[in-house]
């Protein structure tokens, strides 16, 4: 009963201390880079139907994905209330995660949306 | 969850809208023989406000961030097993010789 519950708690919290620093908390690490990973695709899902329409092209394309990413981290770093460290265990992760694998979503999503528009 | 989603689902129609006038002001190019040089205006300021819209669904949507730090007061451990109204600790198991105390000895 009681027992049973409280040592899961304490086996967990033990490797949590075996695994991680001591101070971090590994599942809600988890569950926040899985947030700001579903955010960061639908974002550049969305950019690159709006390069699309906006009939960009080339260097131009890339720029813009370059200020989608930017405004979605900031809205990330927002969405933590600015206090980045109590949710993540540095700025790179904020700054950096899952931008290369929005790049892909996004070159599909603005040329599946030119040639749409523009060129059907 | 829910009012997030339904402006996701809104900003994404408005971009299907902005995408449908850029498809008719390219045909209307077609028929002046214009060069495109750009969306227009409306068009531009249709894709501002799905994209804003669509911002606010990928922010909200997914979920919460939860604290890291182990010492935080959202990660601190008070839950208490349901059935604490029933633990019995007056019974005849009392009577019966404990293995524990026999190893003891």
């Amino acid at each position: 009963m009681a027992g049973r519950v409280d040592s899961d708690k304490v086996k967990e919290k033990a490797s949590d201390n075996l695994n991680d620093l001591p101070t971090f908390h590994a599942e809600n690490m988890q569950n926040n880079a899985k947030v700001m990973y579903y955010s960061r695709t639908f974002m550049s899902i969305i950019g690159g139907v709006v390069a699309g329409i906006l009939g960009l092209t080339g260097l131009m394309g890339f720029v813009f994905y370059f200020l989608i990413m930017g405004i979605t981290s900031v809205g990330l770093a927002a969405k933590a209330g600015f206090s980045i460290h109590s949710y993540f265990d540095s700025w790179n992760k904020i700054l950096l995660d899952g931008f290369f694998g929005g790049l892909m979503s996004f070159v599909l999503f603005w040329t599946f949306a030119y040639d749409i528009v523009h060129i059907f | 969850m829910g009012v997030g989603f339904v402006v996701g689902v809104l900003g994404v129609l408005i971009l299907s809208h902005a995408a449908y006038s850029t498809i008719q002001y390219r045909a209307m190019l077609k028929i002046t023989e214009e060069e495109f040089s750009g969306p227009p205006i409306n068009v531009v300021v249709e894709l501002i406000a799905g994209l804003m819209l669509c911002m606010w669904a990928a922010l909200t949507v997914p979920g919460k961030f939860l604290s890291i730090l182990s010492h935080s007061d959202e990660n601190r451990v008070v839950a208490l097993p349901e059935n604490l109204d029933f633990m019995i600790f007056n019974h005849r198991g009392k009577a019966i010789p404990m293995g524990i105390d026999a190893k003891l000895k």
